[in-house]
């Protein structure tokens, strides 16, 4: 009755507003077009997505922190690696496909996609040894100069490729048995991590084949506390954490590596309790030389667990300078992979398991922004 | 006995005002459902309530084979602890564990196999880590695909099989 009556009141002004819907002009045309991306910026971030609830569909988001939105894709195929371009013009994905898209013959190959445009412009067929793992620095990576693109193949045994991504060719393989990975370092060589905590590295000639090859002492024992293999890049080579929280420095920059004494992130007391754990386990600000790790309380088989907060350290004065706890940020777990930006305002990037992404204020752990279901399983991040 | 009749008649005119036949239908089903599943609530049932905890337990992450594993569990995709789902193929490679049973106070080397041959399962994601090293001992580490030498190497789930009681 009480409707019937409002009704009633209301119908001379629906006829009025009727009326004046139906004088108005109508929407034009609309045209059908592409989204360029907007320049490059420092604040961008490339979002590796294992997709691993369906893992044969990863893929690469870019996402821009400042205006929080994403910026476009990359497809990656099953199990991939990637990596950018020295310039930051490119972003390399080393992947397999299967002829019928869950079986099928496979076919292992690396991606160039330009940064600019987000096509893909060429492709080089590797053969079916690609390293399919967790994402690291190390899977797939360029030499200094660009001239050199290195892949890792484990089979299982382990040996690695030399490609020339100018020409589009795979120039070698050369055996790296008991070791691992790709550490590029200069214009020809590459480091394996070894079984026994050694680094062997490889110097080549300039059709990429063998030069010489040399195996350093150990800088680390896998047994009592090893080294996550998500290195870090810092400003001479990169940085490798323990399980344990040491921090072991290397220089890459001679033509051996070499082992800066180490140190730890945790006091006496906080040992074997506050550990870093991640599937990308720490952010190195180069010219700041602040270094981000996600933390958590945890015993023995907790690395891959993710931080509960991150701990800021000064890599020059090895003092813990900042602790940001999580919680409060809200994020819907723990943090899983954590990137810092390379400019004079930085941004750390921090993503959870559960697909969100989160941005700070790299100085200071403001949080800026939270980015929910931005992936599936969101396990590397790159900055340019 | 005509008011009975007209009592029903008035509730059903006024449930079916307020609901669709789609909603009672819905109804219905869960209330099928329900009863179905009575059967399986965890009340005792003697001999029974053993096998039910078992394989309960291996659908189950916190379960003392998979303190290593890394993965989906096969037991939640049509396999078992130790069985590949139907047409997927074991992997012949495989990364090993050792796990400590509850049960009988035992560490036991597991080998934890994948199956191959289909994508992802994407049912009870199982990421332990116990004794787990990275890439570079690769025995050792639940990273790695370790259906890479199957002549399909697609990635299905995870299974995990005692090898045998594992020496001081």
């Amino acid at each position: 009755m009480r409707f019937a009556y409002v009704l009633f009141r209301a119908l001379p002004w629906l006829v009025l507003g009727a009326r004046a819907l139906a004088v108005q002009p109508p929407l034009p045309p609309e045209h059908l077009t592409v989204e360029p991306l907007p320049p490059r910026s420092a604040h961008w971030v490339f979002v590796f997505d294992e997709s691993f609830d369906n893992e044969i569909d990863a893929r690469v988001h870019l996402f821009d922190g400042d205006t929080y939105r994403q910026l476009g894709q990359i497809d990656a195929g099953f199990t991939p690696s990637m990596n950018l371009s020295p310039d930051g013009n490119t972003t390399v994905v080393a992947t397999t496909y299967f002829a019928r898209g869950s079986r099928g013959t496979r076919t292992d190959v690396v991606e160039f996609t330009d940064n600019s445009t987000l096509t893909v412009t060429r492709e080089i067929v590797l053969p079916p040894k690609r390293a399919q793992t967790l994402p690291t620095l190390f899977n797939v990576a360029y030499s200094a100069d660009g001239h050199f693109l290195y892949t890792s193949y484990v089979t299982p045994a382990a040996s690695f490729g030399v490609l020339d991504p100018l020409k589009g060719t795979v120039l070698s393989e050369i055996d790296t048995a008991g070791c691992v990975l790709v550490i590029p370092s200069g214009p020809n060589r590459v480091s394996a991590i070894c079984e026994n905590g050694r680094l062997l590295t490889v110097t080549l000639d300039s059709l990429g084949r063998e030069a010489s090859r040399k195996m350093s002492d150990a800088f680390f024992d896998p047994d009592k506390d090893p080294v996550f293999a998500q290195g870090i890049r810092s400003p001479n080579g990169f940085t490798f954490l323990s399980f344990l929280a040491e921090v072991h420095e290397v220089d890459f920059s001679g033509p051996q590596p070499v082992f800066a004494p180490t140190w730890s992130l945790v006091s006496a007391a906080e040992r074997g309790r506050w550990r870093p754990g991640a599937e990308q386990v720490g952010a190195i600000h180069r010219v700041l030389g602040r270094l981000y790790v996600p933390m958590h309380v945890g015993g023995e088989g907790t690395h891959k667990d993710g931080g509960t907060e991150i701990w800021v350290f000064d890599m020059r004065t090895h003092r813990r300078l900042q602790r940001w706890p999580l919680g409060p940020a809200n994020l819907g777990g723990p943090v899983v992979a954590v990137q810092v930006t390379q400019d004079q305002a930085p941004l750390l990037f921090a993503a959870t398991g559960k697909g969100t992404l989160a941005v700070f204020d790299a100085f200071n752990g403001h949080l800026r922004h939270v980015e929910h279901r931005l992936a599936q399983t969101p396990w590397m991040l790159m900055t340019p | 006995m005509r008011s009975f009749d007209r009592l029903f008649e008035h509730s059903s005119r006024a449930i079916a005002q307020r609901t669709s036949r789609r909603s009672l239908l819905a109804s219905l089903g869960q209330l099928l459902t329900g009863a179905a599943l009575l059967p399986l609530l965890p009340i005792d049932r003697g001999s029974r309530a053993h096998a039910q905890d078992k394989k309960l337990g291996q659908q189950d992450c916190d379960y003392w084979k998979y303190c290593a594993i890394d993965g989906f569990l096969c037991a939640c995709c049509g396999g078992t602890a130790t069985s590949c789902p139907p047409g997927t193929q074991p992997s012949p490679i495989t990364w090993i564990g050792t796990c400590h049973n509850p049960g009988d106070g035992r560490d036991y080397v597991i080998s934890y196999n994948d199956c191959c041959g289909k994508t992802s399962c994407g049912n009870c994601e199982c990421n332990r880590n116990e004794r787990e090293k990275p890439m570079y001992r690769p025995s050792r580490n639940n990273d790695l695909n370790w259906c890479m030498a199957n002549a399909d190497s697609n990635y299905h789930c995870s299974v995990s099989v005692i090898l045998g009681v594992a020496e001081k």
